[in-house]
Order: structure tokens, then C-alpha cells, then sequence
């Protein structure tokens, strides 16, 4: 049961930042190979104002840094260096490899900063700001973080998903990634959607990092990249621009590894991911939900 | 020289070993095989080497501990591109950064065999700088051979447009494959030859830190030839150096580095020196063009100075 | 099955068909691309295939290339079944195309790309240096012949799109195939430029070689070809002397759309 609740929350966060990462990439056909720094430099940015206020923030301004940072890193690694790459790249694969050398830069840099703040020592939000209360839930134990973490979760992953697919907004940015050209002749505005989009990817990977450095205690510089690379077995595992797929995906690999925490000494956790990414590209490259291109000459 | 040499050893040992990590991901590239799997070789090669060293009694040649090395990340190599065949691109980046990854945490569990997050010390060996050159100077005389004539055309080919390729009647398949197995050797060799040089290796060294490092002298100095993997070693290395301010910043950087490069050069120095190159012939033929024409239109104009003198002479 | 993809022996095929295509069909999960299409493409002669824009045509030549497998059908090359062959080796046996799309390489130049096509590894039995002469000598005659020889130092970007198309065929000629296939080779050329192109390929025919040539252009077909196929919906709806196919109803309807004369 105590597996359960924390797989549960791990699964919520997992979701958070993949959903977010699938988003961008099966619509703007962009893989922000720096959404994983994004989330540690968020997370970062409110242990940073914390440290500068003298332990002050609440709880819930800690998430709003995280929001905010992380929408606004987003935004601007779309219009400073993803959207030029995709304008001046030759062809779509020229571009597809641009696009992931420009993020692993990109990505490089937040990383870098943290490393050289934190003398690459891990970082956390230090107590007393918040408190952590537990309650008995079933005959485990629950913390109001985790509470938190599932309220949000749920909230935010309906509001992804029924934006997708019954706003306005929602589908012209699914048509965008369906085909951009005729989205573009039917009068989307590409620009201000795809920034719509990062935003809410960028947010979304933010709040992520700041509660996964709530729940977890502490993250490092490097936290981002290996979420990044779990992130991409997740949205493979689901099939890329299935949004219901990625939330499967978030939850089975969260419970595997989970249950793996539960019975080993927690050392080989992230050989789970990748071991499981490469699995999924080598049996069902679509993924579960994923469709098969259609090719045409 | 002696005494700028000295001082500068540790430098020129790092250009030589990160030219040859660079092309453990250029030469795949070169052939359209987005892998970062150099890295993962890089550790391969590096931690066997170690392994061979310290668990023997007597001293080992370098020619048998990184010759263990290379050996080992072949296999390895050649086992992945048979997995990992049906990818492409992104893909495939994804999953062999991924396979680096899981090197990585290998390492971190291998216990007393690989040191565990400690690493491996007092990797001893006789191996000198002159033989890391000598590798480096035969690798470049090999990569030189690849990029001209038939065979350069044809890796031109594989890279750009596999399915033209295919119709040229080029083995694409095969050329994948020896793209891994090169990476193979590459990596191995950078690996095993730094950590005798070294003579330590940790999980921490064998990190995606390594990737970025990687790519960022391919992207700098230029994909298409290993003149770009060198000029892009040479300046990843020495500027830091010279810049002392961006020592502490070498990584925000490189970074900084790779962006600027993928956005606007994504030919590296290389790249623009080419191009440079290309606009000069360009002017020259454009030159014999008009020449030419200018030389025709005079021809033409003689034709109708002739018609003109003979009409002269029939109205007199 | 695999012991017909030995590599050429002696033994002349009973027929004289090059290329032997039998009820050939290409799905593409559940559309039928092509859908039992035969074409028998005898020896020295232009072949031609019309059809409107998806009616398969493309298709079938990724098929016959083995770009793409088949559904069902089987496919021989001079008397050899070659259903479990891979593209590159079809190349080395003798079959060359060129693509709807231009696709030369842009960081060579034009002598390199045509380089390209005289690099296929066609054993001969003639040794290293003899073969690297003649190599030289073939690719000098076809630049030439195409009319390249201005362009040789050039990259693609710099040409028209005409020359460019030019190249492709170039590149396609100096494998010295036994069967080209041309992939729409005149689409958005000028009148002229469609009358070079015709010519160059009646004096490869008057040369032996046996061409496939898929194209939209009608007149081109009318004039150009000996044996005319024409395609709607994945399936043959005419075969025969050009001049007749093209007048047939069925082609006229599906081809030109309804009220079109041949002889208007």
C-alpha cells in the first residue's frame, strides 16, 4: 500500500514534466532536449530566492517560482534557439538533428550554472518554510505533499488533456502537429500557439521540479538530464503525441521503479528507464497507442 | 620548448584525447548515424583497460590493456547496431544516449570490480604521449582515405540521402555497421588511453558532461571531415586555457557554444571555410562564363562587320 | 526461393524480357497503391507508364527498386527472380532510376554526383586499372552527351532546375545499366528542354538500352515510347501502341478527365 502512494506520486510527477515534453514535441515537432535542465533550474530558482529571503516562502509560492521560471526559460529556448533552427534548417531530418544539438547546448547551460552554485552538491528546500504532516490513509502513511502532488497532478492532467481536445486553442495546435502546412492556410497563428504551448510545457516542467524537490528533499544539477532521458522512454513507451498514452506510460514506469526502490538497494533505479526505452524502441517503436505511419509517395 | 612542453603536458594530452572522442561520435555521424554511443565506448574502453591493469600482477603493454579495450567495445558495438538497426535520427540518438547512461550507472554499481562512484586508481602504465600521437596521426590517415575519392562520395551518399544511396548501389546496411564499429574503436581508444595517461577513471568521467564535451568540438570545429574534430579539440581545449575567466564557466560556455553553432553554422569552422572556398570557385566559373560569352559576342560582332564590309562592296 | 539470387551466370534468359513484373500489388496498410499490375518490359525498347497524380505510378517503381515490398506478385530481372533482393544489389545487376524529385547530393559537384553513379561496382572481369579507364572515358562520353560539360565544377544549387534534372539522368546513364527507369524526367521543364531529354532517350534506345519511363506529359509518351501503359486506381486500364492507348476511353476519361479528344 505505502508502494502504491509513492509510485502514485512519483507517477504524478513523472506525468507533470512528460506530458508537457510530448506536447511540444508532437505538436511543434520540436524535442526540447533542455526541458529536463528547465525543470532542475526552476527548482533551483526557488531554492536560490529562499536562501535570498532567509526561508520565508511558503509552499505555495515555491510552486509559483517554479511555474513561472520554468514557463519563461521555455518560451525563451523556443524563440531564441529552437524556432530560428527550424526556420533556417534546410529539411525536416537537418532540422530534427539541429534542433537536439541546439537543446543539448542549451540544456548544458542551466546545468552548468547550478554546478558552479552549488559547488555540485545537491540542493534542497530547507524545512521550516512548510510543514511536512502525515496522516494515516489505509494503514500507510501520507504526507500533505503527496496530497498536494496528486491534487495537482489530476487537476492539471485533465486541464492538458480536455485543453487538447475540446478547446479552440487545443485542437488548431493539434492540427499543427497533424500538419502544419495546412494548419498555417486554414489562418493558425504558428507563432503564438507554439509560445502557448511552450509555456504551459516550460510551466508544467517547473512545478515538476519543484515538487519533486519537496517530496524527494533534494536535487541535483544533474537531476534534469536523467529525467529528461525517463521523460523520452515515457512518451515512447505511450506513443509520441498520445497525451493518454504518456500518463500510462508515467504511471507503469513509476511503479516499476517503485517497486524495484522497494526490494533492492535502489542503486540500478535508472537503469529501469532506459532499459525499458530501449525495450519499447525495439518491440513497438510506436508505442502502445501510438499509430503507424501512413508513408505516401 | 622543453620547458613550455612540460608545462603545458597535461593540455596537449587532453587535445589528442578529446580529438579522438570526438570522432568516436563524428565518424558515425559522417555516415548518418546520429549515436552518441562514443561515450559509452569511451567508458567501455577506459574501465576495461583499468581492469586489465590493476587486477594483473605483472606490468601490462598498453597494446594489450587498450587493445582489451577496443576489443571488448567492438563487441559491444557491434551487438548494439544489430539491436538498434530499425532506428533512425532522434531515435536513435535517444536510445544510444541512453545506453551511455546505462554504462554509466553500470559503473556506479560494479562494486569492487569498477570501483563503484569512487572510481579506479593507480592505473600505471609506460604509455608516453608520443604513442597517443602516433594513434592519433594513423586514425587521421585512415579518415582521410574515407573522405575522398569513391569512398568519400559514397559516405557522402549514405549520409545525405540513404535511399539514393541504395539505388547507387551502395550496401547502406554495411556502412551502418562500420560506422558503430568505428565509434567502437574510437571511444575505446580515447577511453583506454586516457585512463592510462591518467591513471584514474570514475563514473563521473564517463557522464553525459562527456557528451556535451563531444559535441561541441564537432559542432565547433565542423562534422564533415576530422580536420574539424581536430580544430574543434584544439579550441575546446586551449581556450579555456588562455581565457582564464572562462575556466570556471568553460561548461555555460560550450553550451553557449553549441547553440550559436546549431543555430547559425551548422557546418562548424569547417563549414565556413568551405563555403568561403565554394564562393571563390563560384566567382571564377561565373568569370569564364562571361568570357566566354564576351568572346562569342565578339566573334558575332566580326560576323556582322564582315556582312557590313561585303554589303559595302556590292553597293559600290 | 534463394537460390535464384545467385549472382549473373552465363545462361541467357529463354525470353528476351529485361524486366518481368507479374500481378504485382503495394499496400500501404489498408490502400491498395497497386493492385495486380503485370508489365512485361521486353529488350530495347522504351516502355512507358501514364497515369494521374496517385494513381500508383511511383509506387510501383519504388516496388520494382525494392524500395518497398510487395503484398503479392513476383518480380524477375533478365530471367531472374529478384523478390528477396536488396536494393543495392539490383543497382549492381544493371537497374538504374532516377527520382521524381531531384535528388543530387548539394555538397558535391556536378562531375561528383555523376562520379557517383560510374562508382557502382559492376564486375566485368576486367582489371582494376582497365576498368578505372573506361570508367573515366564512359563518364566524359555521358557528361557530353547531356550537355554538362559547362556545368562540371558547379554545385546543384547553382544550376537550373532543368540542368539539374539533367544531372540525375547523367548519373542515372554512366552505371551503364541494362533497364533505366525515369521517374517523371521532364516535369517542369520548358518545351525545349522536353525535346533534348526525348532525343537523348531515342539515341540511348537506338544504343540498346530499355528504358521505363513514367511521365504525365502525353505527347512526350505518344512520341517517346513503343509500348505504352497507362494506370488509374493501382490497376492497368490500357495497354498497347502508344497512339492507341492514349485515344481508348478509359484512358481518356481517367487520364484527361471527360471531353477530351486525342484527335481534337
Amino acid at each position: 500500500m505505502q508502494e502504491l502512494i509513492n509510485a502514485v506520486s512519483l507517477g504524478c510527477i513523472y506525468m507533470l514534466f512528460a506530458m508537457g515534453m510530448s506536447l511540444v514535441w508532437g505538436t511543434l515537432d520540436v524535442l526540447n532536449f533542455a526541458h529536463g535542465s528547465i525543470f532542475m533550474f526552476s527548482a533551483f530558482s526557488g531554492f536560490y530566492l529562499m536562501q535570498e529571503t532567509g526561508n520565508s516562502l511558503p509552499l505555495a509560492a515555491l510552486l509559483l517560482v517554479g511555474v513561472v521560471v520554468g514557463a519563461l526559460m521555455s518560451v525563451l529556448a523556443y524563440q531564441l534557439v529552437l524556432r530560428p533552427i527550424l526556420r533556417r534548417a534546410k529539411d525536416k531530418d537537418s532540422a530534427e538533428r539541429q534542433i537536439l544539438i541546439g537543446g543539448i547546448g542549451l540544456a548544458g547551460i542551466p546545468v552548468a550554472i547550478v554546478q558552479i552554485q552549488t559547488l555540485s552538491n545537491p540542493f534542497s528546500f530547507r524545512a521550516g518554510s512548510f510543514e511536512v504532516a502525515s496522516y494515516d490513509f489505509l494503514g500507510a502513511r501520507i504526507s500533505n505533499i503527496q496530497i498536494v502532488i496528486w491534487v495537482v497532478g489530476v487537476l492539471l492532467g485533465t486541464a492538458v488533456v480536455l485543453w487538447l481536445r475540446r478547446s479552440r486553442s487545443g485542437l488548431a495546435l493539434r492540427s499543427i502537429g497533424v500538419d502544419s502546412e495546412v494548419a498555417s492556410l486554414m489562418g493558425i497563428d504558428q507563432g503564438r500557439l507554439g509560445v502557448a504551448a511552450m509555456a504551459v510545457a516550460g510551466g508544467m516542467a517547473g512545478l515538476s521540479g519543484a515538487l519533486l524537490c519537496v517530496s524527494f528533499g533534494a536535487l541535483t544539477a544533474e537531476s534534469g538530464d536523467v529525467l529528461l532521458l525517463k521523460a523520452f522512454a515515457i512518451i515512447i513507451l505511450g506513443g509520441v503525441g498520445s497525451m493518454l498514452g504518456t500518463i500510462i506510460g508515467a504511471f507503469f514506469l513509476a511503479g516499476a521503479e517503485t517497486l524495484l526502490i522497494a526490494n533492492t538497494s535502489g542503486t540500478w533505479v535508472d537503469a529501469v528507464s532506459f532499459g525499458l526505452l530501449f525495450l519499447v524502441l525495439l518491440v513497438r517503436p510506436q508505442g502502445i497507442l501510438g499509430r503507424q505511419e501512413v508513408r505516401r509517395t | 620548448m622543453s620547458a613550455w612542453y612540460d608545462a603545458h603536458l597535461i593540455l596537449v594530452q587532453a587535445t589528442f584525447i578529446s580529438f579522438l572522442v570526438a570522432l568516436s561520435i563524428q565518424f558515425p555521424m559522417r555516415m548518418g548515424v546520429f549515436s552518441f554511443a562514443g561515450v559509452a565506448n569511451y567508458a567501455l574502453g577506459a574501465y576495461t583497460a583499468a581492469i586489465v591493469v590493476v587486477r594483473s600482477d605483472e606490468i601490462v603493454s598498453p597494446v594489450v590493456s587498450v587493445g582489451a579495450g577496443v576489443l571488448v567495445a567492438v563487441v559491444v558495438s557491434l551487438i548494439l547496431a544489430l539491436i538498434v538497426r530499425r532506428l533512425r535520427g532522434l531515435y536513435l540518438a535517444m536510445a544510444t544516449i541512453s545506453v551511455s547512461l546505462i554504462v554509466q550507472v553500470i559503473a556506479f554499481n560494479g562494486g569492487e570490480l569498477t570501483g563503484g562512484a569512487s572510481g579506479m586508481f593507480g592505473v600505471i602504465s609506460d604509455l608516453t604521449i608520443g604513442s597517443v600521437i602516433v594513434v592519433c596521426v594513423v586514425a587521421a590517415g585512415i579518415l582521410t582515405w574515407t573522405e575522398r575519392g569513391t569512398l568519400g562520395r559514397r559516405i557522402d551518399a549514405v549520409r545525405d540521402d540513404p535511399e539514393l544511396a541504395v539505388s547507387m548501389g551502395i550496401n547502406v546496411n554495411r556502412y551502418r555497421l562500420v560506422a558503430f564499429v568505428g565509434s567502437g574503436v574510437f571511444g575505446s581508444l580515447a577511453g583506454g588511453l586516457e585512463v592510462l595517461l591518467r591513471s584514474t577513471i570514475s563514473p563521473v568521467n564517463v557522464g553525459f558532461s562527456l557528451v556535451v564535451t563531444a559535441l561541441t568540438i564537432i559542432i565547433v570545429g565542423g562534422y564533415r571531415s576530422w580536420v574539424g574534430a581536430a580544430i574543434g579539440a584544439v579550441i575546446v581545449t586551449w581556450l579555456p586555457f588562455y581565457l582564464q575567466a572562462m575556466e570556471r564557466y568553460q561548461q555555460v560556455i560550450y553550451g553557449l557554444f553549441v547553440v550559436v553553432a546549431a543555430i547559425f553554422v551548422p557546418g562548424g569552422l569547417l563549414g565556413i571555410a568551405d563555403q568561403a572556398r565554394r564562393r571563390l570557385v563560384r566567382r571564377q566559373l561565373e568569370h569564364e562564363d562571361q568570357e566566354a560569352a564576351a568572346e562569342q559576342d565578339a566573334g558575332g560582332a566580326a560576323v556582322v562587320d564582315a556582312v557590313g564590309a561585303s554589303r559595302k562592296e556590292e553597293a559600290r | 526461393m534463394t537460390q535464384h539470387t545467385v549472382p549473373p551466370t552465363v545462361a541467357e534468359p529463354a525470353s528476351a524480357l529485361v524486366l518481368d513484373a507479374r500481378d504485382v500489388a503495394i499496400h500501404f496498410g489498408g490502400v491498395k497503391a497497386v493492385d495486380g499490375v503485370t508489365m512485361e518490359i521486353a529488350e530495347g525498347k522504351i516502355f512507358g507508364l501514364l497515369g494521374p497524380n496517385g494513381s500508383g505510378k511511383s509506387t510501383i517503381l519504388a516496388g520494382i527498386t525494392r524500395l518497398v515490398p510487395l503484398k503479392s506478385g513476383s518480380l524477375t530481372f533478365d530471367g531472374r527472380p529478384y523478390d528477396d533482393v536488396p536494393t543495392f544489389k539490383l543497382a549492381r545487376w544493371g537497374m538504374a532510376r532516377t527520382f521524381q524529385t531531384v535528388r543530387l547530393l548539394g555538397d558535391l559537384t556536378v562531375e561528383q554526383n555523376i562520379l557517383l553513379g560510374a562508382d557502382v561496382g559492376r564486375s566485368s572481369g576486367v582489371s582494376r586499372r582497365a576498368a578505372a579507364t573506361e570508367r573515366k572515358e564512359c563518364v566524359a562520353d555521358v557528361i557530353d552527351r547531356t550537355g554538362l560539360a559547362k556545368f562540371v565544377k558547379w554545385t546543384p544549387s547553382e544550376l537550373s532546375y532543368g540542368v539539374q534534372r539533367r544531372v540525375e539522368i547523367a548519373r542515372a546513364i554512366v552505371m551503364q545499366p541494362r533497364l533505366l527507369l525515369l521517374d517523371e524526367p521532364v516535369a517542369g521543364m520548358t518545351k525545349s528542354e522536353k525535346l533534348e531529354i526525348a532525343a537523348l532517350l531515342s539515341d540511348l534506345r537506338a544504343q540498346g538500352l530499355t528504358q521505363l519511363l513514367v511521365e504525365h506529359d502525353v505527347q512526350m509518351m505518344v512520341d517517346t515510347c513503343d509500348h505504352l501503359y497507362a494506370m488509374n486506381f493501382g490497376k492497368l486500364i490500357g495497354e498497347g501502341v502508344p497512339a492507341d492507348v492514349v485515344k481508348t476511353p478509359a484512358v481518356q476519361e481517367a487520364y484527361m478527365g471527360k471531353g477530351w479528344r486525342a484527335d481534337a
